[in-house]
């Protein structure tokens, strides 16, 4: 051969598969399917990821973070999350918080320990409100803007509250809440400052600010008996530069104080994502199954497609072989088919996969995420089954005999 | 390609070609030691009852078929050890086929069946399909050349099926039963073409079960049973002034030799 083929073949497909045009259309929808719901899922949980890490890079990328429980890794980071242990009792102290505030190149450090409980005022309850008792050094490292009144300082007393609008639009009825009080656990907090509306349930801080009463630690440690229940610990580096050895010294001082135990992880750039989107994950993992097996169904379509097809051209392909085929050239013209059904679905998929996310996210706080990831993942797979799928029936082309093949009639 | 090499072997030249079907107690012979050679420009006629091997000479000859035995030797070359990619090649470059049933590809028009083989030589489409048309106009095709072959007739469909034949240049055109599926006015006009290529010095195989047909042929070779019962060479061809006649003026133009000429001179 003087010259690839391709092209020709390309034609030759356009072609054969023109004429069948409606089981064409139904064989690239299944693909198309398969490749939509992977599109939708990576693109979101993608979304989730992105806002988290450009919230990291906004705060000046010099964020790291501790957390208790060992760091789940693989598949296991999706099906046995051990990072949350509402329940139990967290392997991070009070003490820990101590020594990394001593630890060179650590700027800064706000522990949180955040508290499930129903905040009373006297007109109204909010159930399940989520109550953060941290240090004033927060406000800085996860730059919380404040519309009015002052965060927790040193000198604020342990009942001050600075809660989040919607909190205080549920609470009271206004957004000037200033001055009230709440109950919370039996003790009383005043408010002393209100959040600006963030807008942003999803941040590496994994707590919605909008709907959050925030107290300091003292506050906080009088619903555990006095006691901190640290679910994670921010640590803000002098710069960028430092954070590499920053969390090296963390690390090694921390397992030092937790004699030699592993129980805690440190998590940086990407990673503080994982955790908060644990929910995404879970949905990610069963839905790209879901999509696995839809892809699965697709390609088998398209090997039943092909073989239909390899069979109806029987006479063609033992008169191609007549005129000088390869069973090289029989075999890529019959890929180059297959090949064209599934990376036409993938593009479907991926244009309709996206159309799904966008639709979807109108009732979230984020949009989906555009990334060379999503292309490679949705084009990827399409060509694999597409491959896969087609390369059997196109070996059998290949391998009939054209005296047979002549002889065949339809 | 072999028209330079006149002087040397012959086209084909079969040493005990044997050809077996199944094995052990259903074992067939279908050819059995046929020795054969043919030359270049032989218009050869293979005639003889259904069963006695003559398709699956010419399945061998046009390498679709392998021997069980013997050597073939095409243009001087064995071509027992060669791939099957080889015999692809050879297939494309030096063998054009001609069947009973036409074989076009009906999703195919007329300029792009007769176009086809030269794909597979890796000429491009440009050029294909002018090679394609200047071998339609020298079958008076050239005004169905984008008709589909459902739009044909029989005989139009052979003459499309021996113009791609003829495309891509080869050194034998290997036809089986050409006319079996024309009536007898086609089949003449079939007929005529063959004769004409014949005399432009090509070489030509045809299997047929219609013995009128032997008269345009330069030789024919009876068959029996797996092995050649006679082997007649006629030296000149016996010509029928009236059915000659009668032929060219059913045809719409007679053969312009100075666009043979032309159409060479493009091809080289």
């Amino acid at each position: 051969m003087n010259r690839p083929l391709i092209i020709e073949h390309i034609q030759n497909a356009y072609h054969s598969l023109k004429i069948t045009r409606l089981r064409t259309v139904l064989t690239t929808a299944g693909v198309a399917i398969g490749v939509a719901t992977i599109t939708t899922v990576l693109s979101l949980s993608g979304g989730v990821t992105q806002v988290i890490a450009g919230q990291v890079t906004a705060l000046g990328g010099n964020i790291t973070v501790v957390r208790p429980g060992t760091p789940t890794k693989g598949l296991e980071g999706f099906t046995n999350p051990t990072t949350e242990q509402t329940y139990t009792t967290s392997t991070i102290t009070e003490q820990d918080y101590d020594n990394i505030l001593d630890i060179k190149g650590v700027e800064s450090a706000a522990p949180l320990m955040i508290i499930n409980s129903s905040l009373k005022s006297s007109s109204n309850t909010v159930r399940n409100g989520t109550i953060v008792a941290t240090t004033p050094d927060l406000a800085d490292i996860a730059q919380l803007p404040l519309r009015d009144g002052q965060f927790i300082d040193s000198v604020t007393n342990k009942n001050t509250a600075v809660i989040g609008t919607k909190l205080s639009i549920d609470l009271f009825g206004t957004d000037q809440p200033i001055g009230q009080t709440f109950t919370a656990g039996g003790q009383q907090f005043t408010i002393i400052g209100v959040f600006k509306t963030m807008n942003n349930p999803i941040n590496f801080n994994s707590v919605d600010f909008d709907h959050a009463a925030v107290l300091s630690l003292e506050g906080g440690k009088s619903f555990h008996q006095g006691i901190a229940q640290i679910q994670q610990i921010d640590i803000k580096a002098k710069s960028k530069k430092d954070l590499p050895d920053v969390i090296k010294r963390v690390d090694a001082s921390l397992t030092n104080s937790h004699l030699g135990e592993k129980d805690f992880s440190i998590l940086s750039g990407n990673a503080i994502a994982q955790p908060a989107n644990r929910f995404f994950a879970a949905i990610t993992f069963i839905m790209t199954l879901i999509a696995g097996i839809s892809l699965v169904v697709g390609g088998v379509g398209i090997m039943n497609i092909m073989l239909v097809g390899v069979a109806e051209r029987t006479r063609e392909i033992g008169l191609r072989k007549a005129v000088g085929a390869s069973n090289g050239n029989i075999i890529v013209q019959f890929l180059v088919e297959s090949l064209i059904i599934s990376a036409f679905g993938g593009l479907l998929g991926y244009i309709g996969g996206y159309a799904i996310a966008f639709m979807i996210s109108t009732f979230l706080t984020f949009n989906p995420a555009f990334s060379w990831q999503v292309v490679l993942a949705a084009f990827g797979t399409s060509i694999i089954v597409g491959g896969v799928f087609g390369l059997y029936p196109a070996l059998r082309a290949a391998r009939k005999d054209p005296i047979e093949s002549l002889r065949h009639y339809h | 390609m072999a028209k330079k090499k006149t002087p040397t072997p012959p086209v084909i030249e079969l040493r005990g070609l044997t050809k077996r079907y199944g094995m052990g107690d259903a074992e067939q012979t279908a050819l059995d030691t046929i020795d054969l050679q043919i030359e270049k420009g032989e218009f050869i006629a293979i005639m003889g009852p259904s069963g006695c091997g003559k398709t699956t000479l010419l399945n061998i000859l046009g390498l679709l078929d392998r021997a069980s035995d013997g050597e073939y030797f095409l243009d001087g070359k064995t071509i027992e050890r060669m791939s099957a990619a080889r015999h692809a090649r050879i297939r494309s470059q030096q063998i054009g086929f001609v069947f009973q049933s036409f074989n076009l590809i009906n999703r195919l028009s007329v300029i792009e069946n007769v176009a086809l083989p030269l794909a597979y030589k890796g000429m491009s489409r440009m050029r294909r399909l002018k090679q394609a048309s200047d071998s339609l106009k020298n079958f008076h095709l050239s005004e169905r050349e984008y008709y589909m072959p459902w739009q044909l007739s029989g005989g139009q469909m052979q003459r499309v099926a021996i113009a791609r034949a003829l495309v891509n240049d080869p050194s034998i055109i290997l036809a089986d039963e050409p006319t079996g599926n024309l009536d007898s006015k086609a089949s003449h006009i079939i007929m005529e073409e063959l004769s004409d290529l014949h005399k432009r010095g090509n070489t030509i195989i045809m299997v047929t079960h219609n013995p009128d047909l032997t008269t345009y042929a330069s030789r024919v070779i009876r068959m029996l049973d797996g092995q050649i019962d006679s082997d007649t060479k006629i030296p000149i061809k016996i010509e029928d002034p009236a059915a000659k006649v009668s032929l060219s003026s059913r045809r719409t133009k007679p053969t312009k030799p100075a666009k043979k000429t032309k159409l060479k001179a493009k091809k080289k």
